[in-house]
């Protein structure tokens, strides 16, 4: 086969759903052996259109060329066999196995429907331990952290002789020290004749990675350039959105405001002696990688979570139960939308009452119009883009999903909202609207508590920052000017 | 960007129509299949369609009903209630033992403990709590699945109802005010005060479940126990009061069913459970929980009642009975789940 410099050629490619042109006559290249980057609001036809490279989908119009050949692969199987490998944010791998039996599932040499071993076994081992030494075969997989069961999925995508690996928001869920030895992982791809196709919501990934970048905005191709054209950040945000977004602190001066909540030597399994004051009207920021301790935080202040010390809250003592600390005027965004902050088979409408039902309601008698009026009320303020309030929270993307979750807190009329990663696989427009309430609602005289491990979040938006590391709060430094990204990600990997 | 004004913002409201929901679409669906049964029954069965047949297809399924209150509230909350079968045994039974005159024949199973009926009733309602109770216990503070914890306390309460009963049944030195609610006809009409009962509980259960607080409560619970109890559902709490609920609703079916016959059957009832949940099932409950309707339920037991009396009215043997009824609820359940899929979205 001769080598075409385009690996894929993307021509007039529709995707119709009932009501709904996911992906409108999109056209594009990607060329041989370069990381090419996918950005987009969600909602913007992005997984669609990967979904239709991966034979998940089928396409209602136009034509995709794969080495200049026809290409319409009908399962994602036959994808693989066409060269085409996916990383999947939620990963494709099989806890109970071991990694050994996880490279080779479904690639499996069979006599008589028996397993054989085979060489394709100890190709593939040899694959991953030139990739990740420290990762044995025989390891079960669930004892693995979610950086290595993607190094896993990428030693079989290798091995299997892929060409193109489509990575959908891989960094999502690994930490820093993670991402650096992924993304040099995927330089050597690259070196490899690999091409990568890229999908982030984090835009330095791009700038740090990227080769070329494809904008994509509801359904439609924006641009595609290289990487090395577009100026800044703020262009690509431009072109995903169609306008400017300015995300910059502004600090605010220092008053003497009244305390509202008091940490002190809070200890539990995971956490170790933590004291702090909140006053009124202040945005604190908890800082740390995945396991020092921030949702814990959360947990244990919300009352879900056991601990020991004392958390006083407007000058009492918290009693630890959701529903007590709910009636003392807290309300938690908690960091799993879907499995903990909403009710994804009810309506957006039941969904947003749901912590303050008294409001709603007369001698424990839902006012029905009442209802209604507050869920439209909270569609229209967080503009949650929905047709209408009687459907299923389940069928709203993940950033409008957010924004339910979001209306349901600050319904409950909170004095002190916690957001445990508020934004989390939340688009870029949907993210700048969550970060402008929660300054309005700062300005309002509440107090908030913002656990990320997203580091911009926490300077843009945050008067003071903690960092924890491994449970304990290591450094608590106003925001200003002054402040260095790099002094922080320094602590917050354990050094001093 | 300014957020000020965007929060000044309203938009009328009112032009925001909601579709027809899922449970409303299901329950219309499921009234669609029974006519459909009922017109295929009226076909081949003689004097089907008149009006006391029909009337008897409302009354005849009252027991299901009523323990298909509490069974379908639980099923919302993602939980089971095998229990209620058992339940209705062991009140029957109990009510008797409690109102039998104490010491008046030779026969053991003659005795009972002599209390006048109004306290017998009460004792025997508050066992059958207390069963609701274990069951609470087990499945809500100690999270044992409560398909495990139910089919337990069945036997249970059952097993306790056989020692009474000596494995067979108590009949004799009742009072006659016994016989009385379980027989008694509403004042000039046919029908039973149990049917009365029925439709009084299921009117309220409906009102429970679609205009107050807590009735929503049972549906969060249902779609998603933790974001419920993160929420501030207190969803240990609420839970123990339904299966306490259910508990007392398969009493209240065990204090009449044993008026109406006058008697404390041990095996009273014996896969009662099965029949709740069967008609939960046909009026559109989700077996995942969130989702269903007591009216829903209680369109599943009319459908049931239909077939039971066609295939009564065929002069069909009780074992075929079974088929036929198993074959239409097997198809209707599928014909719904189908049709739901199939939904234009």
């Amino acid at each position: 086969m001769q080598p075409t410099e385009n690996v894929l050629e993307i021509r007039d490619l529709v995707k119709d759903f009932p009501g709904v042109r996911a992906v409108n006559d999109v056209s594009f290249d990607i060329k041989r052996s370069t990381v090419h980057c996918l950005v987009g609001e969600n909602g913007a036809g992005k997984s669609t259109l990967i979904k239709m490279l991966t034979g998940a989908y089928a396409r209602t119009s136009g034509r995709i060329l794969l080495n200049g050949e026809e290409y319409s692969p009908r399962s994602t199987r036959d994808a693989r066999q066409r060269g085409i490998s996916t990383l999947f944010q939620e990963l494709n791998v099989v806890d109970q196995l071991t990694v050994e039996e996880n490279l080779t599932l479904g690639l499996e040499d069979t006599t008589f429907g028996f397993l054989r071993k085979t060489d394709k076994i100890n190709k593939m081992v040899s694959v991953m331990n030139s990739i990740e030494p420290s990762i044995k075969p025989r390891q079960q997989v669930s004892t693995l952290s979610v950086a290595q069961k993607q190094i896993v999925e990428i030693a079989k995508a290798v091995a299997t002789e892929s060409n193109i690996i489509i990575m959908d928001e891989p960094t999502a869920a690994i930490s820093e020290s993670e991402i650096a030895r992924l993304f040099t992982l995927i330089r050597s791809l690259r070196e490899n004749n690999v091409t990568v196709i890229y999908i982030s919501h984090r835009l330095d990934e791009i700038f740090e990675l990227g080769d070329y970048v494809t904008v994509m905005r509801d359904g439609k191709h924006i641009d595609t350039k290289p990487v090395s054209q577009v100026r800044d950040r703020s262009e690509l945000i431009k072109m995903m959105i169609g306008k400017t977004v300015f995300e910059q602190y502004t600090p605010r001066a220092e008053e003497a405001k009244k305390t509202t909540l008091e940490v002190k030597h809070l200890s539990n399994h995971k956490l170790n002696d933590l004291s702090f004051d909140v006053h009124e009207g202040e945005i604190v920021g908890f800082y740390g990688l995945v396991g020092a301790g921030k949702t814990e935080l959360a947990r244990a202040i919300y009352g879900v979570d056991t601990y020991e010390g004392d958390i006083v809250f407007k000058g009492r003592k918290l009693q630890p139960s959701p529903d007590k600390a709910i009636a003392a005027g807290i309300a938690l965004v908690p960091e799993e939308r879907r499995s903990q902050g909403l009710f994804t088979i009810l309506t957006i409408r039941a969904n947003i009452p749901v912590m303050n039902m008294k409001k709603i309601s007369r001698g424990g008698f839902i006012d029905a119009a009442q209802e209604k009026q507050v869920a439209d009320e909270y569609v229209d303020k967080l503009r949650i883009a929905t047709s209408s309030t009687e459907k299923e929270a389940a069928q709203l993307s993940g950033g409008n999903q957010q924004k339910v979750v979001l209306s349901k807190c600050l319904f409950a009329d909170a004095d002190l909202l916690m957001l445990d990663e508020p934004t989390r696989g939340v688009d870029v427009g949907a993210k700048s609207e969550i970060y402008a309430i929660i300054r309005q609602l700062s300005a309002e005289g509440k107090s908030i508590l913002i656990f990320s491990s997203e580091l911009p979040e926490i300077v843009n938006l945050c008067d003071t920052i903690c960092l924890l590391y491994d449970g304990s709060m290591k450094a608590m430094m106003r925001n200003g000017p002054e402040i260095d990204s790099e002094k922080i990600l320094h602590i917050v990997t354990g050094g001093e | 960007m300014n957020v000020d004004t965007k929060l000044m913002q309203k938009k009328p409201t009112g032009s925001r129509m909601g579709k027809m929901s899922n449970e409303t679409f299901i329950t219309l669906f499921m009234i669609v299949m029974l006519i459909l049964v009922f017109g295929i029954a009226a076909l081949v069965v003689p004097n089907f369609y008149l009006p006391q047949n029909m009337l008897n297809l409302l009354a005849n399924n009252w027991f299901i009903v009523i323990v298909g209150i509490g069974v379908t509230f639980l099923l919302v909350t993602g939980n089971f209630d095998m229990s209620v079968g058992g339940v209705i045994a062991l009140t029957g039974v109990l009510s008797v033992y409690f109102c039998q005159g104490a010491n008046v024949s030779q026969n053991v199973l003659a005795n009972g403990l002599g209390l006048p009926y109004g306290v017998a009733v009460a004792l025997a309602l508050l066992c059958a709590m207390g069963v609701g109770g274990l069951n609470a216990f087990f499945v809500a503070r100690l999270k044992v699945p409560s398909i495990i914890v139910t089919l337990g306390t069945a036997m249970l309460a059952r097993g306790i109802a056989q020692v009474i009963t000596q494995g067979a049944q108590r009949n004799t030195s009742l009072p006659d005010v016994f016989g009385f609610i379980g027989t008694m006809a509403i004042p000039a009409t046919t029908i039973k005060i149990s049917v009365l009962v029925m439709l009084i509980l299921v009117f309220v259960a409906f009102i429970f479940e679609k205009k107050t607080v807590p009735g929503r409560r049972t549906y969060l619970i249902g779609a998603n126990s933790e974001a419920a109890r993160l929420s501030g559902v207190k969803v240990t709490r609420h839970l123990t009061s339904l299966f306490i609920l259910s508990a007392l609703l398969a009493g209240i079916t065990g204090i009449l069913l044993a008026s109406e016959f006058k008697a404390g059957v041990s095996n009273r009832a014996t896969g009662y459970e099965f029949d709740a949940l069967v008609v939960a099932l046909l009026g559109g409950v989700s077996i995942n929980g969130g989702r269903g309707s007591v009216l829903g339920m209680f369109v599943g037991a009319i459908i049931l009642s239909v077939v039971t009396s066609a295939s009564t009215g065929l002069l069909l043997s009780p074992d075929w009975q079974f088929i036929l009824k198993g074959s239409v609820t097997f198809i209707a359940i599928l014909a719904q789940r189908f049709a739901l899929e199939h939904r234009k979205v």
